[in-house]
């Protein structure tokens, strides 16, 4: 991705992650230490009314990052926003989907702009975000300057 | 909070990346999220015991008690400053609290949004990175709503 150009209105290559098991909501639990029994306990669950437990949404977010390190590279990140939006139930397939917004270029680093969303396979949005990343300004395209 | 390369390894295949920024390098950088692994180390609401906190919640009569069926996490950001922390690296921890809000529920009952952050400083007590916190806790209207 490296010889990748990046310019404002660019659509990010599509992304799929999963269908999510209980086996990865449980992993991400213990690596995030986030052991809110909402997500892996089936009966606390339905005591609050929902059919099952159902997905992280910090997993969710982990998924978009992913999504953003394998286009933007792993040091750039400069901020990383997610609202929550939906919640995922085992099985689903999500769609890491996003777009630049805006480039700002400093010297030798440009600010990327992107905002980002995971959807389901049915359509149903369950994050929406935005980030920056600060990338080389030499695999980016400034506005006016195509 | 130390940063630890194993747990920037678990972490990072935890979310889906076979990076070897992340799983070959001893001093990987961190992953966009990682710092949610903070629960390790210390209590990221503490922003949210303040006094001045506790004060603004009375203020505004939450009320709706401490059921964890009833919180739900509504939005996270993570800040960097400087270079982004790697492994390796020993950050300070500390608290803010940034304000809480009520809004009514579209059907009756009503939200309370918290909102709180944790800084953290490197060994020069440079601000290298924050993450924001929004929170909201229901009344039983509400997660009703939520649920349909």
């Amino acid at each position: 991705m490296t010889s990748k150009q990046w310019e404002k209105g660019v659509t990010l290559p599509l992304r799929t992650f999963g269908p999510v098991t209980l086996t990865d909501i449980v992993r991400y639990q213990g690596a995030s230490g986030d052991m809110n029994p909402m997500h892996h306990d089936d009966a606390l669950a339905r005591s609050a009314g929902y059919p099952e437990a159902f997905g992280v949404g910090m997993l969710n977010a982990g998924y978009l990052a992913t999504f953003c390190t394998d286009l933007f590279g792993t040091e750039t990140v400069r901020r990383f926003r997610t609202r929550f939006k939906g919640l995922v139930w085992r099985g689903e397939v999500l769609h890491a989907a996003g777009q630049v917004r805006e480039l700002h270029t400093r010297g030798d680093l440009t600010d990327v702009e992107i905002d980002f969303t995971l959807t389901t396979q049915d359509g149903r949005l369950v994050v929406e975000g935005d980030a920056e990343f600060a990338i080389p300004s030499e695999i980016a395209v400034t506005a006016g300057k195509d | 909070m130390p940063i630890e390369w194993g747990k920037i390894r678990e972490y990072a295949v935890a979310t889906g990346s076979n990076d070897p920024d992340y799983l070959q390098n001893p001093n990987a950088p961190i992953p966009p999220t990682f710092l949610s692994t903070v629960v390790f180390w210390d209590q990221p609401g503490r922003g949210m015991q303040t006094p001045e906190a506790i004060a603004a919640l009375a203020e505004i009569d939450a009320g709706q008690g401490t059921d964890i069926r009833n919180v739900l996490s509504v939005e996270q950001e993570y800040r960097f400053h400087g270079p982004l922390p790697r492994a390796g690296e020993r950050l300070v921890l500390t608290h803010r609290f940034d304000g809480v809000e009520l809004k009514e529920g579209r059907r009756g009952g009503h939200m309370v949004f918290s909102r709180f952050a944790v800084e953290f400083r490197d060994a020069d007590r440079s601000l290298r990175a924050e993450c924001l916190y929004t929170s909201a806790r229901t009344s039983k209207a509400a997660t009703e709503e939520s649920r349909s």
